[in-house]
């Protein structure tokens, strides 16, 4: 099954923090109460931890986390392409990490795939709302999930579902532009972008995912948003108008469309700096 | 077997062969010294299972004290024979600490931490704000308040969540006066209007109140900061983030239909 919600990011211990707004959007979005969002967070958080701290020996690789709800099961899947789990990845530091996994789940898996690394799969109580998410792209349109390489330096997410996108979205971005030194104001500003993103992107892309990544700098944030059908990069900056001064243009410090080759599709990049010091 | 500590701040690990004396004294002999030593020797268990469970919860304290009645629950219920103690004890930990957030309302209501720290960090991005000049940054609130960076980023969500969150309650101005709820606009609101719009978009507007249509007009039009609008109108700048959202939501919506 494919997911609705995949990150991929930097086994970083500050990217932990990524993947924990980003649960507790979908938690929101799903109905989940303050101690199932809990739960959740708290087992997603260890399966991260010890991919941060074990998974690559000290080396830097990444660190995936793919969510998956429907009716009956809220599934997290958080998997590396490291060393695997010996067994003093087992118990980690304090040998804890684990058990807290176990113990928080209805079930948990520790899988070592055949072409290396490490998956955590873990299920959940789904949710009131799980079975009511809308798809993001055309319906009846094959799920797919967009296959390029490991993101540039930053995090990547695809979301397939509208609603998962703006509760999600807003979220991560925020992440984001905190890490970047963003003032108050600037912050706020990155959330009415991704709000306008998560409401209007669904209509431009040409498969089932959004897919946004982006790259962290002080006091700079780069956002690649895509794959979009070709022309829509200025339909999706216009259509964000809402008959007003258009808010991703207003808000954005670049805008720049990019035609993606050998596809009839493009990618919007958008940069967004704080200048006030 | 070791001594055991006197002072409380020392910690002594017993090894897994004491341990297991210690149970047999504990839970056969109902010796209390051998409780109090099984005690010492898994409060770290305790203390590191509540603070991650707790992060984003009630006072650490309060919650340590429910991680401590598990562990006195487990140091009763271990069976020696089944395998080791912390792999026990962890699941019976955790499940005090559900229940104490079920049983106490946590599970349906915003959190009374996360409100009191919405309210904090509002407070603190006006004052930092206003000594300043700017608006801060999240890293130069968390450090003010002594708070998680995770903390101020859920804060910053939040007024998007916390309809009941009271941030449009009166409170004083910077000059002592207390201000309610869209006071700070006159009559002259008309003067907000926005320009240059067409038809659908007029119509739509009207469904905006005025204070709202005037914050869209200062944010797009006139290109003011949130934290000089939120000046001007005399509300936080949270509340502007809040508002502005809501109002472009609102015209997305509206502008579909």
């Amino acid at each position: 099954m494919l997911p609705n919600l995949r990150l991929r990011l930097a086994n970083r211990p500050e990217n932990v923090l990524v993947v924990r707004q980003a649960l507790t959007g979908v938690a929101e979005c799903l109905g989940l109460d303050a101690v199932e969002t809990n739960d959740l967070n708290t087992a997603v958080t260890e399966a991260c931890n010890n991919v941060v701290a074990h998974a690559y020996g000290g080396a830097e690789g990444p660190l995936e986390v793919d969510l998956q709800t429907g009716p009956d099961v809220l599934a997290v899947l958080v998997r590396d392409h490291g060393i695997g789990m010996p067994a003093a990845r087992r118990v980690d530091h304090d040998g804890l990490g684990l058990a807290v996994i176990d113990a928080l789940s209805r079930r948990a898996e520790f899988l070592q795939p055949a072409d290396g690394g490490t998956e955590v799969r873990m299920e959940f109580a789904p949710g009131p709302k799980s079975a009511s998410l809308e798809p993001i792209g055309a319906s009846g349109e094959e799920l797919s999930l967009p296959n390029h390489g490991s993101p540039r330096e930053g995090i990547d997410l695809q979301v397939a579902s509208s609603e998962m996108a703006r509760a999600v979205l807003p979220r991560v971005l925020s992440v984001l532009a905190a890490r970047a030194y963003f003032s108050t104001d600037r912050i706020a500003d990155v959330q009415l972008v991704a709000d306008v993103l998560a409401a209007k992107a669904g209509e431009s892309i040409t498969g089932s995912y959004l897919d946004v990544s982006a790259c962290v700098a002080p006091r700079d944030l780069e956002l690649r948003i895509g794959p979009l059908q070709r022309g829509h990069g200025e339909s999706l900056l216009a259509a964000a108008a809402d008959g007003l001064a258009p808010v991703i243009e207003r808000l954005t410090d670049e805008q720049h469309r990019v035609a993606l080759i050998g596809h009839s599709a493009e990618t919007l990049e958008l940069r967004l700096v704080d200048q006030r010091r | 077997m070791p001594s055991v500590a006197t002072r409380p701040q020392r910690t002594v690990t017993a090894a897994p062969r004491d341990v297991s004396e210690l149970f047999v004294r504990w839970q056969r002999d109902r010796d209390p010294a051998a409780r109090e030593a099984l005690v010492r020797q898994f409060m770290p268990l305790a203390r590191s299972l509540a603070r991650r469970y707790g992060r984003s919860s009630e006072p650490f304290e309060d919650l340590l004290q429910v991680a401590s009645l598990g562990l006195l629950k487990a140091l009763d219920r271990f069976d020696a024979d089944r395998g080791a103690f912390p792999s026990f004890a962890v699941p019976t930990i955790l499940g005090e600490m559900r229940r104490y957030f079920r049983d106490s309302g946590w599970a349906v209501h915003v959190p009374r931490g996360a409100q009191e720290r919405a309210l904090k960090v509002r407070d603190a991005q006006e004052r930092l704000a206003n000594e300043h000049g700017r608006a801060p940054n999240a890293n130069q609130i968390a450090e003010y308040l002594e708070l998680d960076i995770e903390h101020v980023i859920d804060a910053l969500q939040a007024v998007q969540a916390y309809d009941t969150l009271s941030l449009d309650a009166p409170r004083p101005r910077a000059d002592g006066e207390v201000v309610a709820y869209g006071d700070t606009l006159g009559e002259d609101d008309e003067r907000y209007e926005l320009v240059e719009l067409d038809a659908t978009v007029s119509a739509v507007l009207g469904h905006i109140p005025p204070r709202e249509r005037a914050i869209l007009r200062m944010r797009f039009v006139e290109d003011l900061t949130q934290t000089e609008i939120a000046q001007r109108v005399g509300i936080s700048q949270m509340q502007v983030s809040r508002l502005l959202r809501r109002s472009l939501e609102q015209l997305r919506t509206l502008t579909q239909e």
